[in-house]
C-alpha cells in the first residue's frame, strides 16, 4: 500500500539513504502518478544525492517546483536561466539567498552584497560570512 | 576570491510526509 511506501520513504530520509529513497518514491508514483509529496521527495532526495541532472529532469516533467529549478540551474553554474527560474517566485530569505549567490558568481557584487545586507534582520545562520565574502570581493572591505 | 557559503542549499527541505504513512 501508499501507506507502506511512504513509510519506508521516510525511514530512507531519516537515515540520508536518498538513492533508496529516490527508488521508493518512484514505487508511489508507479501506483499513484503525479503524487506531490512523494514527486517532492524525489527532488530532494537527487539534489541530496548530488543527482543534479536527474533532479531537473524531474522538475520538468512536474510544475510547482520553481526554486528546485533555480537551484539545479545554480549548481549547473546556468545562471542566467537560474535567475529566470527565480523570477517567478515570491522574494522570501531562500529565493533572495539563493538570487545573491547566483549575482555573486556573475560577477554582480554590489548586487549580491545588497541583498545579504537586507537579509542581515533575517538572522540567517552564517550570513555575515557571505556578506563579508561579496564586500570584499566588490573592494568594500571597510564595510 | 573569498568563499561563499551555499546558504540556499538550507532551504532544500523533505515535505512532511507523516500524515501519509
Ligand atoms: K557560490
Amino acid at each position: 500500500a501508499v501507506e507502506d511506501l511512504f513509510t519506508s520513504l521516510n525511514r530512507h530520509i531519516q537515515r540520508s539513504e536518498y538513492e533508496q529513497a529516490i527508488k521508493v518514491a518512484d514505487q508511489v508514483l508507479s501506483v499513484a502518478p503525479g503524487d506531490e509529496d512523494a514527486i517532492h521527495c524525489k527532488i530532494v532526495s537527487q539534489i541530496k544525492a548530488d543527482n543534479i541532472e536527474h533532479a531537473l529532469s524531474t522538475i520538468s516533467s512536474n510544475n510547482n517546483f520553481h526554486f528546485y529549478k533555480a537551484y539545479c540551474l545554480y549548481r549547473q553554474n546556468k545562471l542566467d536561466e537560474a535567475l529566470e527560474s527565480l523570477k517567478v517566485l515570491e522574494k522570501d530569505p531562500a529565493t533572495m539567498l539563493l538570487e545573491s549567490q547566483i549575482l555573486f558568481r556573475q560577477g554582480k557584487m554590489d548586487a549580491s552584497v545588497d541583498i545579504y545586507q537586507k537579509l542581515q534582520k533575517s538572522k540567517i545562520e552564517s550570513l555575515e560570512i557571505n556578506l563579508v565574502a561579496g564586500l570584499v570581493s566588490a573592494g568594500r572591505a571597510s564595510e | 576570491n573569498p568563499i561563499v557559503l551555499d546558504l540556499a542549499y538550507n532551504s532544500i527541505d523533505f515535505p512532511s510526509i507523516e500524515n501519509r504513512m
